[in-house]
């Protein structure tokens, strides 16, 4: 079944694409139709396959071998267990959701050149679809960039102005620096193991735990480690997924990359995409639970970039700034929660945030149709009771990231700090990122109300926002859908109810990771803790306690912080209050100057590479122009010996051949 | 019997007024008979030492040779001929065009 299945669920949105591109512009809804309709069977194919993997089975397989050798084979496969399976149906829903909503947002709106939008969501679908099922590093990689690509193409959509293009042009080339570690991290996992599977008895996590136990050698460069080594691949491969997952100091693409539509925004900057650099630490985690620094890593770029990004997301004036800052924000907690050892943590926080992040892109789209592209939050106001719908939903979403019991966010970022804690005691880099994450959690809270009010509450501030456009079902639809899941995920894994009431078996994403139901041996969150480096320690009270204890205090920093918001934006006529910032403002505001520091750097570099120009262009060149000009002047002048008279020439005949007596003469010792 | 020594002391005595000849004339003519005399030089070795090691060998090359120089003066003829069109002159140092 999977034989066919898996496959299926990758290709739909690929003829997607090709119906698209070819015949888009024949086409009632330019696309949109298809892409529905592939999306849609995407989905019922994935949950078709989450079924199954409930029903014990999973599946891994080589589809298609491209390239046998000696040491290596390069193949193509698909992995179905019940972290892929979970990831498809994710994907699928959101891509589904995402190019409904493009009806409202994209068709109703006039905008041109739709067969080429919608080509584009189908391939990057396509290639995230694929990138979830892939069963080696090497095909996780080739998709990993193909999604990339799809980015670019996707936030340059409108290229006739001058930002976006700019913007589709930082996204490739920021991501493409991770991706440059990644790559040699892909070669260094072939070199190390001479394969790249995932799973089974031959996969490099495995080699790799055998040969820390010492039942098996692996390469390694020179007399290194092999804990050395291992650390030093794991680190390589993380810099893609900074790259990807916009993890600081790689995260400068996202907020740029706002330029695009913002369906696609929620697309590929919300759920999938960026999802994708967390999701590949979550596939290959086997590996990175057998090396305690990459982990110590991960979890701190996490926290801090959690924090980091939070920061910056207070001031920003455009609705969809915020929310690209929380989103890179979001990632940071992921990170964090892999990094403490959390994986199931972190893939829960991946899935709530995968619906309540695209709810709010989609919710923010709602807006900038209602308020015919204009994104500046100091012109709107007074929303609320203009579009009930999408206040109710977006305030869903808000809730949820900010973190608000009981909503879906809650769970998992309470989770994910829990993780961090209890493991964190031990280890005081993971407390340090611990600590970072817990004081996101206010001014996550902050930015996000102070969101909402400055949007939805108070009076009109502008002449649209009093009266706005209305939107219709294609954009209520997926709002709506959202808004429910937002509500309703954490609900799939109350492991805090769980511990404190003592009830058994209602964290269901824990039993479904820990391949309860059915998945492949060894890649079980069982599995991962077991080979992890960390043990936990609790605070007063024992686990019961310090559960209560974590949550207490983080949904008390997140209601602290919705209260600020509250006191100051939630009145009639807000003001901007940054102004008590002083100079911090303007740090904020200007993203701590990374961009331009990104641009210093970038241009040192070019200085350097202009030295090394001068030393190519002069010396390396100079000395290859020297042989040739000696060359040149040389044969100028011996072919002055070719006078062009017959007579010259018997002359040198004949002195070349008495020259050649001569020699033998002198070697057969005539004249002596 | 005349030893083997006298021979090739001709032979080299024609070799080097045939070559004296090239070197020193500009006309193509003389050239043709110089050449023609180096040949000859060739011959007399050639029948010299089939004398000396008593083998028909070198009279049947110095034959080949003949009929070769025959040949070269029908080539040669040519192109003093079609040098003397392009040129109105057979001298040898008047055509320089196929230098550097």
């Amino acid at each position: 079944m999977f034989d066919v299945y898996v496959p299926t669920v990758v290709l739909l949105p690929f003829v997607s694409f090709l119906v698209a591109l070819g015949a888009g512009q024949y086409l009632p809804k330019r696309g949109a139709l298809s892409g529905i309709a592939a999306t849609g069977g995407s989905l019922l194919l994935s949950l078709l396959i989450a079924a199954s993997v409930a029903g014990g089975q999973a599946y891994n397989e080589t589809l298609y071998v491209w390239a046998a050798g000696e040491q290596f084979t390069l193949t193509f496969g698909a992995l179905i267990d019940p972290l892929s399976a979970l990831m498809l149906v994710i994907v699928s829903l959101v891509a589904l959701l995402v190019h409904v909503f493009s009806l409202g947002y994209m068709n109703d709106e006039g905008e041109v050149g739709l067969p080429r939008y919608y080509a584009g969501l189908g391939l990057f679908t396509a290639s995230m679809l694929g990138f979830v099922v892939a069963d080696n590093l090497l095909m996780a990689f080739m998709f990993f960039e193909l999604v990339g690509l799809c980015s670019y193409l996707l936030i340059g959509f409108h290229f006739r102005e001058p930002g976006p293009p700019s913007a589709a042009k930082k996204a490739f080339l920021v991501t493409r620096f991770g991706d440059y570690f990644f790559l040699v991290g892909v070669v260094a996992v072939f070199a190390t193991f001479g394969t790249a599977a995932f799973a089974g008895e031959g996969s490099f996590p495995a080699l790799a735990e055998a040969a820390l136990a010492g039942s098996t050698t692996v390469w390694t460069p020179g007399d290194l480690e092999v804990q050395t080594w291992f650390t030093v691949v794991g680190l390589l491969v993380l810099g893609g997924v900074v790259g990807k997952s916009a993890q600081f100091p790689l995260h400068t693409w996202l907020p740029d990359a706002m330029e695009g539509p913002t369906p696609v925004s929620a697309l590929i900057h919300a759920a999938t995409m960026v999802a994708a650099g967390v999701y590949l630490v979550a596939r290959m985690y086997g590996f990175y639970a057998l090396t305690p620094t990459t982990l110590a890593v991960i979890a701190f770029v996490g926290g801090f970039t959690a924090l980091f990004a939070a920061t910056m997301g207070v001031v920003k004036d455009e609705l969809k700034q915020v929310l690209a800052y929380s989103t890179i924000s979001q990632y940071g907690y992921m990170m964090l929660a892999l990094g403490a050892g959390g994986y199931v943590a972190a893939v829960f926080h991946l899935t709530t945030h995968a619906f309540f992040k695209a709810l709010l892109f989609l919710g923010a789209g709602s807006v900038i149709i209602a308020m015919h592209h204009n994104e500046n939050m100091w012109d709107m106001g007074g929303l609320r009771s203009r579009l009930p719908v999408t206040y109710y939903t977006f305030l869903a979403g808000s809730l949820a990231l900010a973190g608000i019991f009981p909503f879906a966010g809650f769970w998992s970022k309470d989770e994910v700090l829990y993780e961090a804690l209890v493991h964190g005691l031990n280890d005081p880099l993971l407390l340090g990122g611990y600590v970072m994450g817990l004081l996101a959690v206010p001014v996550t809270a902050f930015y996000t109300f102070r969101m909402v009010f400055l949007t939805f509450h108070g009076e009109p501030r502008s002449e649209t926002a009093r009266s706005p456009e209305s939107v219709r079902w294609n954009v209520k639809g997926p709002l709506s859908v959202l808004g429910t899941l937002a509500v309703v995920t954490g609900f799939i894994n109350m492991v805090p109810v769980q511990k404190v009431l003592g009830l058994e078996g209602i964290d269901y994403l824990h039993r479904w990771l820990d391949n309860e139901w059915g998945g492949i041996a060894g890649l079980s969150s069982h599995h991962y803790a077991e080979v992890g480096p960390y043990s936990s320690a609790y605070l007063v009270g024992g686990e019961a306690g310090t559960v209560l204890v974590g949550a207490a205090v983080s949904l008390g920093l997140a209601l602290t912080g919705l209260g600020v918001a509250w006191r100051l934006y939630d009145v009639p006529t807000p003001t901007e209050h940054t102004a008590a910032l002083g100079g911090i403002k303007a740090v904020l505001y200007n993203n701590y100057y990374l961009d331009e520091l990104q641009v210093w750097l970038a241009y040192r570099i070019e200085d350097i590479a202009g030295g090394a120009d001068t030393v190519d262009q002069g010396i390396i060149d100079g000395v290859v122009n020297g042989v040739s000009s000696v060359s040149l002047a040389g044969g100028s002048r011996v072919r002055r010996i070719q006078t062009g008279l017959v007579s010259e020439y018997a002359a040198m005949l004949t002195l070349g051949l008495l020259a050649l007596l001569v020699v033998l003469g002198l070697n057969g010792g005539w004249f002596l | 019997m005349v030893p083997v020594e006298w021979y090739l002391l001709l032979a080299a005595g024609l070799f080097c007024i045939g070559l004296f000849g090239v070197l020193t004339r500009r006309d193509a003519l003389y050239f043709l008979m110089s050449v023609e005399l180096m040949m000859n030089a060739a011959n007399v070795n050639f029948v010299a030492f089939a004398l000396y090691y008593g083998d028909l060998t070198g009279q049947v090359f110095a034959l080949f040779v003949i009929a070769l120089a025959a040949a070269e003066v029908a080539v040669g003829i040519g192109i003093i001929l079609v040098l003397y069109r392009n040129f109105g002159d057979i001298d040898v140092t008047v055509p320089a065009e196929m230098r550097w």
